[in-house]
């Protein structure tokens, strides 16, 4: 009985944040980014102001944390080809200089950070390294198109 | 034509290499994982088992279409060698789940009196093919690449979710039959 009680307020909180913050957010990349960023370096607790305020601290945590997972796996589940399309949306949409923003990707490689705790290793793996070759393809046809406008 | 015994001896003894080499093939997977500064996530316990759609994603031909479209060498080894590596991952996994599973069992069974021949035949038998194709899997990606055993590692899959279920159900009628008796006691 207590975890209907339990469950019914995150399913609340979850569909909220989608509604309200999520579904304003261009594409998936960067909604894992976003979900990423609500997370606690140090405590892997989730926090969003609004959304506390709204249901309540564990309840908003929670729905972040069941969003991030989600967001992660549809990303991951992505061919090599939509992923390019993803990162090329998050550019469009970034405002800083797509060029910056990529080399800036390739050195410090920030998407490690953007994977939630608990998800498989091995989808884990396939992401990070989708991103990595995503990069690379998004930079060569930058030089394609450099090279032969 | 050979005879039977030589058969299987010869049988064992590729059967036992092929094991070997899934069992070293994850010691070398971990050295791999410590100089690409690629996170192993070697503590398992308890996560979810890989869902057979990544499977298929890892092992599947559309990607290397996509890359190979590019025309860049360069862009083509990249994606031979990280795919080669998330492949390679998955058999770790998947072996590392396997032996987790068996190691379970065998804790469980030590202290079962209510064993079931049969079943545990069946149980060492799937353990033993898993073993055994994660071993041809491990040979197959290094030499051929993960696109070209795609039927293979969806079929591993398929067994190690069998051998996962089979273990949980036991573990539940087990659990069922120690309640029962520690109440009717």
């Amino acid at each position: 009985m207590t975890h209907t009680v339990k469950l019914v307020p995150v399913q609340a909180a979850y569909d909220d944040l989608l509604k309200r913050s999520l579904s304003k957010i261009s594409c998936d990349l960067a909604r894992l980014i976003y979900l990423a960023s609500t997370r606690d370096y140090n405590t892997g607790n989730y926090h969003h102001d609004g959304l506390a305020a709204r249901f309540c601290p564990d309840v908003a945590g929670k729905a972040l944390e069941i969003a991030h997972r989600q967001v992660f796996y549809q990303l991951s589940a992505y061919s090599l080809e939509e992923l390019v399309a993803q990162l090329q949306t998050y550019l469009d949409c970034s405002h800083e200089s797509a060029e910056d923003v990529l080399r800036t990707w390739q050195k410090l490689e920030p998407y490690r950070v953007a994977i939630p705790v608990e998800v498989n290793p091995a989808v884990a793996r396939l992401f990070l390294s989708n991103v990595k070759l995503a990069l690379a393809i998004w930079r060569f046809r930058q030089e394609q198109a450099r090279t032969h406008p | 034509m050979i005879g039977l015994p030589a058969a299987l001896l010869l049988g064992t003894i590729l059967f036992l290499l092929l094991v070997f080499l899934a069992t070293r093939g994850s010691e070398e997977i971990r050295g791999l994982s410590s100089r690409s500064n690629v996170p192993l996530f070697d503590d398992e316990a308890g996560l979810d088992p890989c869902p057979p759609e990544f499977v298929a994603r890892i092992f599947s031909g559309d990607d290397w279409q996509f890359v190979s479209k590019t025309g860049s060498p360069q862009l083509e080894k990249l994606y031979r060698r990280e795919r080669k590596l998330v492949a390679l991952a998955w058999v770790h996994q998947t072996s590392t789940a396997i032996r987790r599973i068996m190691r379970e069992h065998t804790e469980a069974t030590r202290q079962s009196q209510d064993l079931h021949l049969t079943t545990e035949t069946k149980l060492v038998l799937l353990y033993a093919e898993l073993m055994f194709l994660c071993g041809m899997l491990f040979l197959a990606i290094r030499s051929a690449g993960p696109q070209r055993v795609y039927g293979l590692a969806v079929y591993a899959d398929g067994l190690s979710q069998r051998l996962a279920q089979a273990q949980h159900d036991i573990k539940t009628v087990t659990t069922g039959r120690e309640f029962h008796g520690a109440e009717s006691s």
